[in-house]
């Protein structure tokens, strides 16, 4: 029988270490912020959105002094132009008054069946957008003469375009036409009448027409020196994404606009949820008594009619016709919206006072801030994002809305808003003016619903706990 | 199970549901039909009244226009032509109007004078309450019925015998004749008037007829129909038996889609259906209607505008023609230059060939004198935001826009452009709630007294309120004098008075360009009168 060499030591019976090696924690504890982040990086959409926001507020913020134009200034030369980087125009005498062109009297004709159109139609000065100064030899019969303008060679008697004018008698055989003009080709059109008909022949003539501006408007503008002279070519501002119906540079007008949308679309949403969160929390938390009796007041406040009490504000706080109704219109948002997040926040807070982890919270002693920090407001908080998400473009809208009854900006101040309404009258001859703001207000509140949609999946804690 | 049946149910609701619904709609016909000699047209509101004697405005003035007649009309050459009245007199004391034997209302009846009486009666007496009472008031005692100090038996009218209408006037009235086609002249008849009582004018059947057509259905809100007056005395001269009106919309796009699908004649156009109307290859036509379109100034005590100096320098930096030619940029429209619109007739030619008004060019520097000026005399370093009445359409609201940039960079004043609906506008107007408004003025008859009067101090559209005594002076030469030169040398007056005291800012004078059915003949537009006027139209071969 061997004996046994074993020796005890005394540490032999010490416990052995409590964390097994294999399982070393190879990173610092995350944050309830750095793990949301984590979380929410991974979602590729909400990602660019806010990106895109981000960009916007840029556009908002700096916009102006990337593009120092006023987003007043109108340039009646220039109205209504697609995207443009700097046309050059011609320098032209300032306007002098012209007093048409007269000859001789023609013949009269006892009886002129079939008059003959005039000859010799020809342009007096060289043709800028400024005006166009036609001349032609009169007809012998003629009582006046009518001019048309067409954007192509007309086809035919009935297709000479728009009816710009007349002369009134046989000898007045000279017109000015300066009816928005544009940098293109004309084809103008005369056609003798008797006083009464117009006769069935008519002359065309081709005239190329050039962009002109004046001198005196260009040295206002500062697009030239003091020793430009007539003849001189200047090129004027550039229009990246066109100009309005006014002349107005587009860009200038939708970073400007950005300003009074952003303002209204995010401050309001912002106050109202907050104040909503605020009673509705407090309401759930509370139960019974006070619970009912302050969510009665919610369904007054729910009944209460905006468009009226956006009105009422507006006079109460004394503003005139043609002032903006921009801080009334906050208040009444934010006044009457929040009873919606109210409800939400209230029913949230309800369920989860009944579940059992709060229950017991509740019984190890935990006090109400514990309580709200640390099972009520991650709980809710997914909910009041996606209520603030959704509320950022209907306040965007509200705002459009507004301004479009004439309750909201007064001219000039651009809204996005007001800038569709006025881009949907030149929908179909000028769209530019409709596209680009209504693809901000789309891109803006895409990207708003696209982050609120990220903010929830990575806010929600039984969601993403398990993954 | 529960579904099917229900289903069915519905199925057969929503068949009966569209029975019935069948007979309701009107036939949507085609613009023309040339067998029948039946157009289609459409009208930009519900006429809001069709009863003479109250009728104001533009609509209701053409469906009227269609369905009665005056003492006088005027023809397709726009010459005032007989109608009810077969020939007549005209005085400086009155006039007298012996009435056709063959006019008869569309029961039957005869038109006789005491029709005319009885509406002239009723439209200047008070308890009527119409707005147009002072049209009548060139009638002897009619300004004291208006007033309520005389009875309305009183009235410059009388019957001499059914078919003899003597007129006395209060003053000389040269220009009576044309008021004698304008709606508050038309006869209405007695014995059909008290039968219908408050309800005259509220339907088709609550009305009488004496015009070319007769109104034989009236969908309220909806649709109108006009045919062929049969008792018409005149009814050779009408070549359409039926104008449908089975569209009631002012909005111009929709307008211009039933034109292109041959579904009305006539179409009203702005800028924007101009381009497409272009691109189709419509012949465009253009007419000017007469009215003219001017900034009116407050000039009541305690508003900035009853600055003179301020007026000036608003003048001197104002150009119509660019507003004309640029921010509206419609054919048709002139810039106004006058008060008085160049299709008046003056003496022998035009009133503004004989008497050109004075040009105020624009000049900047002299803007900014008026203005230091206008600050000093008003006692102020700065001038207070003016406030710009205007009307909430798209058009007023783009002139309103570049007057607010004009104002700004030029004289560096801010202007406050407050929108309203026409008839708070016309309010507002009334109240005086305004610095500048942006009103205009239709002529109701062929002569300048009709725009010449407006802003004589007692004038109840005069309201901005302007008053000065020597314009008053003018005013009442041009309404008394029979002297047409000497009338028209007062006109001359006050147009130099117009322009010299910036009594306003003539803007423009209106054009309408529109597209009309090649297939439509015989159309005739006007300043004064029925517009447009159909009577005279016909649908030729295809």
């Amino acid at each position: 029988m061997t004996e046994s060499h074993y020796a005890p030591r005394p540490g032999d019976f010490d416990p052995l270490d409590a964390a097994p090696q294999a399982q070393t924690v190879c990173r610092p504890p995350l944050s309830r912020v750095q793990a949301t982040w984590q979380r929410f990086r991974r979602n590729r959409s909400a990602l660019i959105s806010l990106g895109l926001i981000l960009a916007l507020l840029l556009f908002t913020l700096a916009g102006p002094w990337f593009w120092p134009v006023d987003p007043a200034r109108q340039d009646l030369e220039q109205i209504s132009r697609p995207p443009t980087l700097g046309k050059v125009a011609l320098l032209v005498a300032d306007d002098r008054p012209w007093h048409g062109s007269t000859a001789e009297p023609p013949p009269a004709l006892p009886d002129a069946t079939a008059l003959p159109a005039p000859t010799g139609l020809t342009i007096l000065e060289p043709a800028t957008t400024r005006s166009v100064r036609l001349r032609w030899e009169p007809v012998a019969g003629a009582a006046g003469y009518a001019i048309y303008r067409s954007e192509r060679p007309p086809a035919d008697r009935a297709d000479l375009g728009l009816p710009l004018g007349e002369t009134w008698s046989g000898n007045e055989v000279g017109y000015e036409d300066r009816l928005q003009l544009e940098d293109r080709s004309y084809y103008y059109s005369v056609v003798t009448s008797d006083g009464f008909d117009e006769s069935a022949a008519f002359a065309v003539v081709e005239v190329a027409v050039a962009q002109g501006i004046t001198l005196a408007d260009a040295r206002s503008r500062g697009l030239v020196g003091p020793d430009a002279a007539i003849g001189d070519r200047v090129r004027l501002e550039a229009h990246p994404l066109g100009t309005d119906y006014l002349g107005r540079d587009l860009l200038a007008r939708l970073i400007h606009g950005a300003r009074v949308s952003l303002f209204i679309g995010l401050a309001a949403p912002l106050l109202f949820v907050l104040l909503g969160t605020l009673y509705g929390g407090l309401a759930g938390y509370m139960g019974g008594r006070i619970d009912r009796a302050m969510m009665r007041v919610v369904d007054f406040v729910i009944a209460l009619p905006f468009l009226l009490f956006m009105i009422l504000f507006k006079i109460a706080f004394g503003i005139g016709p043609g002032e903006s109704g921009v801080l009334p219109m906050l208040v009444a948002l934010v006044l009457l919206s929040w009873p919606s997040s109210a409800r939400l926040v209230r029913g949230q807070v309800l369920q989860l006072r009944h579940e059992p982890y709060v229950q017991a919270a509740r019984l190890q002693g935990a006090g109400a801030p514990y309580l709200i920090r640390s099972h009520m407001l991650p709980n809710i908080l997914g909910v009041i994002l996606v209520d603030l998400t959704f509320a950022i473009p209907s306040a965007i809208f509200i705002e459009a809305f507004l301004s479009f009854i004439g309750m909201g900006v007064v001219p000039p101040t651009p809204s996005w808003g007001s800038l569709c309404n006025e881009g949907m009258n030149t929908m179909l001859t000028h769209p530019h003016e409709l596209f680009f703001p209504a693809c901000l207000i789309s891109t803006t509140v895409l990207a708003f619903n696209l982050l609120g949609d990220g903010l929830r999946d990575a806010l929600d804690v039984r969601l993403t706990e398990g993954t | 199970m529960l579904a099917a049946p229900l289903s069915k149910l519905f199925q057969n609701l929503s068949l009966s549901l569209v029975c019935l619904l069948v007979p309701a709609l009107p036939v949507l016909a085609d613009a023309v039909d040339y067998r029948n000699q039946v157009i289609s047209i459409a009208l930009t509101q519900e006429p809001p009244q069709l009863n003479s004697m109250l009728a104001t405005d533009q609509i209701s003035g053409f469906v009227l226009g269609h369905i009665q007649e005056g003492l006088l009309r005027y023809d397709a050459d726009n010459r005032l032509a007989p109608a009810v009245a077969e020939h007549w007199e005209l005085g400086a004391e009155g006039a007298t109007f012996w009435l056709r034997q063959e006019a008869r209302w569309s029961d039957g009846k005869p038109v006789t004078a005491h029709d005319f009486v009885f509406a002239w009666r009723n439209t200047v007496d008070p308890a009527t309450g119409s707005e147009y009472a002072s049209i009548l008031y060139p009638l002897k005692n009619a300004e004291a019925i208006n007033r309520g100090d005389q009875a309305v038996e009183s009235l410059g009218v009388q019957a001499l015998d059914d078919h003899t209408l003597e007129v006395r006037f209060e003053k000389p009235t040269p220009y009576f004749l044309g008021l004698t086609a304008f709606p508050s002249f038309f006869p209405v008849r007695e014995d059909f008037y008290r039968s219908r009582g408050a309800r005259y004018a509220a339907d088709a059947d609550d009305l009488l007829f004496n015009g070319p057509f007769k109104l034989s259905a009236w969908v309220h809100g909806a649709s109108l129909r006009l045919e062929k007056n049969e008792h018409y005395w005149d009814r050779d001269r009408i070549r359409l038996n039926r104008i449908e009106v089975p569209y009631i919309t002012s909005e111009t796009r929709s307008l211009f889609n039933l034109f292109k699908d041959d579904k009305i004649v006539l179409a009203g156009l702005d800028s924007e259906t101009l381009q497409d109307a272009l691109k189709q290859r419509y012949p465009i036509r253009k007419f000017s209607d007469g009215s003219v379109f001017y900034l009116e100034f407050n000039h009541r005590p305690g508003h900035a505008t009853a600055n003179k100096a301020l007026r000036q320098a608003i003048q001197a930096i104002y150009d119509p023609a660019e507003l004309v030619n640029k921010v509206i940029a419609l054919p048709g429209y002139r810039p106004g230059r006058s008060l008085f619109p160049l299709w008046l007739g003056g003496v022998e030619r035009r009133f503004r060939q004989e008497y050109p008004a004075p040009v105020v060019q624009p000049d900047p520097e002299q803007a900014q004198r008026y203005l230091a000026q206008a600050k000093q005399e008003l006692g102020v370093e700065a001038l207070p935001p003016l406030v710009l009445l205007t009307d909430n359409s798209p058009g007023a609201a783009k002139q309103a826009e570049y007057l607010q940039s004009l104002f700004k960079t030029r004289l560096g004043l801010d202007l406050r452009i407050d929108r309203q609906t026409f008839k708070q506008r016309l309010a507002k107007m009334t109240a005086g709630d305004f610095d500048i408004v942006a009103a205009g003025w239709g002529p109701d008859f062929d002569d300048p007294i009709t725009f010449g009067d407006l802003f004589a101090s007692w004038n109840e559209n005069n309201r901005g309120r302007y008053n000065n005594p020597e314009y008053d002076r003018w005013v009442r030469v041009a309404q008394t004098s029979s002297d047409p030169r000497q009338r028209m040398d007062a006109m001359a007056r006050l147009q130099t008075i117009i322009i010299e005291d910036v009594v306003i800012l003539a803007q423009y004078e209106r054009g309408l360009v529109y597209v009309q059915h090649p297939r439509l003949e015989g159309l005739v537009r006007r300043v004064i009168g029925t517009d447009p006027d159909f009577s005279g139209a016909r649908v030729i071969q295809p």
